[in-house]
């Protein structure tokens, strides 16, 4: 029997069957009027245009959000390196300044020599030249 | 002797005409075109819709299991290959929709209203005996077996293409719809007896 042409005697009173399927088609019946297709046409589409449009989670704000953190890192880093090598600078040149400019400790100063001291270096050099 | 006849006319000259601007609708939906996609939904809907409701519970729920079903295949069409045939592709797709939201109705339902026995048929305007009775019947079946005759007696699908949809082998597909008229049968014979 083709799939196309059924018949659907099933060795039971076909009369029956027929009854049955008669029911079955009235309970199963779609709805009918092109504005109900429409209506559900329509909200099959908007259903898909929800579907397609991007929603916003956690992880999209995340995105949103990943470029300017990335600027805002390079712009960190660029300070924090421009403040690095210009402290390192600043340590040098000020190495270098004290190295080069004289220090208060090279002021002349004025020696003073122990009275008690001096006298015991005459009285040696005394002795020494004493024949 | 009456004997009911589901007859689908083959294929002709019009119906190539059709399958081909629908191949044309499926080549541009997968390029992008939304207005394609448009036109696959309106030319397939009313099938979709009948597919969904012989499985599902209610006129409702068919609706979501069709619109379900579009989104789905929305989403896969890159996927489908379209030298077949669209249509057979969507049942599939609409068909698994409908199983998944039937399970997950009972699942739901188990949870919240363990005690009840779900009514499936809103029939508001119930004028007709028999539809009364089909409809207490038609609540015996297993759900497959409901939708295997749903799907032949009232769409005319062939048993293999019930089988592909509901994801059961032919032979399965024969034996429920078998089972089906039987208890069927079995459960409004009984009706009239107690009449």
């Amino acid at each position: 029997m083709s799939d196309h042409l059924k018949l659907h005697t099933d060795g039971q009173s076909a009369g029956g069957d027929d009854d049955i399927t008669r029911g079955l088609r009235a309970l199963y019946a779609a709805p009918t009027g092109d504005d109900y297709w429409r209506g559900l046409e329509a909200r099959i589409l908007s259903r898909l245009t929800e579907a397609s449009a991007p929603g916003i989670t956690w992880w999209d704000e995340l995105d949103r959000w990943m470029r300017p953190a990335l600027v805002a890192a390079a712009v960190v880093l660029l300070a924090s390196g421009i403040a690095i090598v210009r402290t390192l600078e600043t340590d040098h040149e000020v190495a270098a300044d004290a190295m080069l400019t004289p220090t208060p400790s090279s002021l002349p100063v004025e020696t003073a020599v122990r009275p008690v001291l001096q006298e015991h270096r005459e009285t040696t050099f005394r002795y020494l030249m004493t024949p | 002797m009456t004997v009911a006849i589901a007859y689908r006319p083959q294929l002709s000259p019009v119906s190539d005409a059709k399958r081909a601007t629908e191949r044309e609708y499926v080549i541009a939906a997968q390029r992008g075109s939304d207005a394609a996609f448009a036109e696959l939904v309106r030319l397939h809907q009313r099938r979709a819709y009948a597919v969904a409701r012989a499985i599902v519970l209610s006129h409702e729920d068919a609706e979501d299991a069709v619109q379900d079903g579009f989104l789905h295949a929305y989403r896969a069409l890159d996927r489908f290959r379209s030298d077949q045939p669209f249509g057979a592709w969507l049942n599939r797709i609409v068909a698994n929709a409908a199983l998944d939201l039937v399970r997950r109705r009972k699942v739901r339902d188990a949870e919240e209203l363990p005690e009840t026995v779900a009514l499936p048929f809103r029939d508001p305007g119930e004028a007709d005996e028999l539809r009364r009775r089909l409809s207490g019947a038609l609540t015996h079946l297993t759900d497959r077996q409901r939708a295997v005759i749903v799907l032949h007696d009232v769409e005319g699908y062939t048993h293999g293409e019930i089988g592909s949809m509901l994801g059961i082998p032919e032979g399965t597909a024969r034996s429920d719809l078998h089972h089906a008229r039987a208890a069927l049968r079995r459960r409004l014979s009984d009706v009239r007896s107690e009449e």
